[in-house]
């Protein structure tokens, strides 16, 4: 029977072909990210295994296991706890995998990652077709592969394809994203060689021809996907163009691939390719050049393309043929079941964060900021079960720490009411994400989630009501339980001590519109809430100087972003004063001791306090001894941001 | 596999802005004294090379310039290097960057190294920042980001506007 979302989705819906295997929709859920949820030496831990189970549950027709190395030297070896494929001994894991995705009616691939030149994360170097240093600090010295090695490494690509297949996977993909080995072979930039391997774009395709040929040969009855990238974002650095990079598609398409997988980008590539400052569908003429030259193999697509309407659409127009989805899955694993049943609006959006990825290159393991959930999937305090007692519970605050922890205690059966102060769900975030210079959309999207989830589930959001000890005295033994959400505020008390510090305004006013900004702006605090204002307030015209007591800007903006904020604040002409601190503010302006001791005199018309924050931690004091049971989550214990706030309140919900 | 057959630019006639770059050793030295903040982290022996780019193959520029065959011909490189008592400007020659324990090394073409030359006497580290961007100068890193770390490198390379984690962004 078709769901109602099917029926309005039917491009996503419809089956579709993979080499000789039919799959129940056109929606390929993407190894997009190696989790670091495994073992040192590459084996399949059960953390990682309860995860698999979730995503063989997504409903995605076609689903892809992350990248495994193949060789035992750990050559390709690029994440702290990437697992392995190079040897029988690892299989058993691999083969429950398999079975979930099959369990769960979809074809089942296994990606074999060679990481190239970011490999050998446990040998201190990588290999590469050239000795062609890494352009970021965080990689390996290189060494050249001879012709030998280039055998070893094919042999080693095809022993992993068999692998894949004695374990019962139907199909295996190789990748060439984000400047792995493949892609290094392929590029102008890192392949310099001049025997066969090397110089023309004939030549720097033959290691992929080769790849590809051999895995074919040793799986013959099995489909095998690559993924190439359609821009590289390397041109500065004398990359592949993009008519190079579709040169390179039609090579592999003439060697037989199975399927096309669009991608976009390298790791070193001074750009953005799938940030939050990118707009969804930026990139998806890419994906429609390889279907206008491959009509008749199977073209995947994900690259900044999170929305599955989207996705149905550029599906009817025939711009590719598989919907290839991973972060938005991680950030709601019912997604495709959402949208099958027309239930979009409760869809969690990926926000394109990066935190998952700002994790990864820290050797840890990825996270997600939408799902608390991910990678807890094997413990069972963080699965959503009936409360053993249902509990009355008020939660004071409804910012995305509150409203977590509402919906989850909720889902457990307690009794929740919120106590908001303003007259909206969301908290400080609603107004700083209507501020936000990359996609206010996405940061929005959260609190429009929690918006339209608190209704579905019937939780009481008693908008305009301030909780004070009046308040509390009036519900006394209406509640068992108050969970105190209350957030952060800018301390303004710090400033008292500064000649002029009636003058200046709280970041909090200026964000939520109560204050105007005039033209000449100083924002005292480059973390990332002044800085979202100063971007903010700049482009709207004013002149802006940012003042930072610390030697850097952005010290607390997720590490994937800082450098984003950074070229912003350059770009848009923002006058960034750091290791400096406001000692006077005046009718004029503001000065500033600079860390040489020198001041300097900055005008102004409108000088905004964006730091420190301090929790709104009084109530703890005044309800203590009103309420059986009183807890706190979020910025109202200490000031951090939306990560913290969500999985907070997540772990304090599904533990009352 | 050796990367032969390009021709590394000592053995072509230096350009005037390169000359002027290797002969203004006190305005650099200038220059480095005024930023020392910078550099007050790094640990002594960190080196930082810079050179000029000929072409617009950064790639083949940066595997000639590593490739390891003993006749290489010999490359002239501008070069940073921490010492006891701060950074010192100097030249030196090599047949491969490793010979000079490089940590950085920064390339760049004729265009970037007129302006960096213009803005000697100023800010000539916030030019380079718009000039890496721009891709007029190339940059390599030597170092694991653990040893960039322990040697100091933050800050010289947050005013260089790099990124100190990679990430796919």
């Amino acid at each position: 029977m078709t769901r109602p979302g099917e029926a309005k989705l039917p491009h996503l819906f419809k089956p579709a072909r993979f080499g000789g295997f039919t799959t129940p929709n056109s929606i390929k859920y993407g190894a997009c990210c190696v989790s670091n949820y495994n073992t040192r030496d590459g084996f399949i831990t059960p953390r990682e295994l309860a995860r698999m189970r979730v995503i063989a549950g997504t409903g995605c027709g076609l689903i892809t296991n992350q990248g495994a190395y193949p060789d035992p030297l750990g050559e390709g070896k690029a994440y702290f706890r990437q697992i392995a494929l190079f040897d029988d001994k690892f299989l058993p894991q691999f083969e429950t995998i398999a079975r979930y995705i099959h369990d769960a009616g979809a074809v089942a691939v296994q990606q074999i990652l060679h990481a190239g030149r970011y490999g050998g994360i446990d040998i201190g170097y990588c290999v590469q077709p050239s000795e062609v240093p890494q352009t970021l600090p965080h990689f390996r010295p290189p060494r050249e592969m001879t012709r030998d090695h280039i055998q070893d490494c094919i042999r080693q690509h095809a022993d992993a394809a068999r692998r894949a297949v004695k374990a019962g996977f139907d199909a295996t993909e190789v990748t060439s994203f984000m400047g792995y080995l493949l892609a290094s072979f392929n590029s102008r930039f890192t392949n310099q060689r001049s025997d066969e391997y090397g110089g023309s774009i004939e030549n720097r395709g033959r290691f992929m021809r080769e790849l590809i040929d051999a895995i074919k040969q040793a799986t013959p009855e099995n489909p095998l996907a690559i993924r190439l990238n359609g821009a590289e974002l390397m041109d500065r650095w004398g990359g592949n163009t993009e008519d190079e990079c579709f040169e390179l598609m039609q090579q592999a398409v003439d060697s037989g691939v199975d399927m096309i997988s669009v991608t976009v980008g390298w790791q070193e590539a001074p750009e953005s390719s799938i940030g939050r400052d990118i707009a969804p569908g930026h990139w998806n003429h890419l994906a429609a050049r390889a279907k206008r030259m491959f009509p008749d193999t199977p073209v995947a697509f994900g690259n900044r393309l999170p929305d599955p309407v989207m996705a149905n659409d550029c599906i009817a127009r025939g711009e590719f043929d598989y919907w290839e989805v991973c972060r938005p899955l991680l950030a709601d694993p019912e997604l495709v079941h959402k949208a099958a049943e027309d239930r979009l609006p409760e869809v969690r959006r990926c926000i394109g964060s990066l935190n998952c990825l700002s994790r990864l290159f820290r050797d840890l393991p990825y996270t997600c900021t939408m799902n608390p959930a991910l990678g807890h999937e094997v413990e069972p305090e963080y699965q959503i079960r009936p409360a053993a007692v249902k509990k009355r519970i008020m939660v004071i605050g409804a910012g995305p720490a509150g409203m977590e922890f509402a919906l989850t205690a909720t889902r457990r059966g307690h009794a929740v009411t919120v106590f908001e102060k303003s007259e909206a769900i969301g908290g400080s975030l609603r107004a700083y994400a209507a501020r936000d210079l990359a996609r206010p959309e996405d940061l929005a999207s959260v609190v429009a989630h929690y918006e339209v989830m608190a209704k579905k589930l019937g939780v009481e959001v008693r908008l305009d009501t301030e909780a004070n000890a009046k308040l509390m005295r009036s519900l006394l033994h209406q509640f068992d339980v108050c969970v105190v959400a209350s957030g952060a505020r800018i301390d303004m008390d710090v400033y008292r001590a500064i000649e002029g510090h009636e003058r200046l305004v709280s970041a909090q006013d200026v964000a939520s519109g109560r204050v105007v900004p005039g033209a000449r702006v100083v924002v005292i605090g480059a973390g990332k809430i002044g800085l979202t204002l100063a971007e903010s307030i700049r482009k709207g015209g004013a002149e802006v100087t940012v003042v930072e007591a610390e030697k850097r800007i952005a010290g607390d903006v997720m590490p994937s972003f800082k450098w984003r904020h950074n070229s912003w604040v350059e770009e848009l002409g923002i006058r960034a004063l750091t290791s400096s601190r406001v000692v006077r503010i005046t009718a004029e302006g503001v000065i500033v001791l600079n860390g040489k001791g020198a001041e300097l005199q900055v005008a102004a018309d409108t000088v905004i306090a964006a730091t420190p924050r301090k929790s709104n931690q009084e109530l703890f004091q005044e309800f203590e001894w009103t309420i059986d049971e009183l807890h706190g989550c979020g910025d109202a214990l200490v000031p951090r941001g939306l990560d913290a706030a969500i999985h907070e309140g997540y772990r304090l919900g599904v533990r009352i | 596999m050796k990367a032969t057959g390009w021709v590394l630019e000592s053995r072509l006639p230096m350009s005037s802005v390169a000359e002027r770059m290797f002969s203004e050793l006190p305005a650099w030295q200038q220059m480095l004294d005024r930023n020392r903040e910078l550099f007050c982290d790094m640990a002594p022996g960190s080196r930082i090379g810079l050179m000029r780019r000929n072409g617009a193959d950064a790639g083949k520029r940066a595997a000639a310039l590593f490739a390891t065959e003993a006749d290489s011909p010999a490359a002239t490189l501008l070069t940073w290097e921490c010492g006891e008592d701060g950074m010192r400007a100097g030249c030196a020659s090599c047949r491969h960057p490793r010979e000079l324990r490089l940590d950085l090394l920064l390339v760049a073409d004729d265009e970037a190294l007129e302006a960096i030359s213009r803005h000697l006497g100023g800010d000539p580290l916030t030019v380079m920042k718009g000039l890496i961007r721009r891709g007029n100068v190339l940059f390599y890193v030597m170092r694991t980001k653990r040893e960039l770390q322990d040697a100091g490198y933050e800050d010289f390379l947050d005013s260089l506007g790099l990124a100190f984690l990679g990430a796919c962004r």
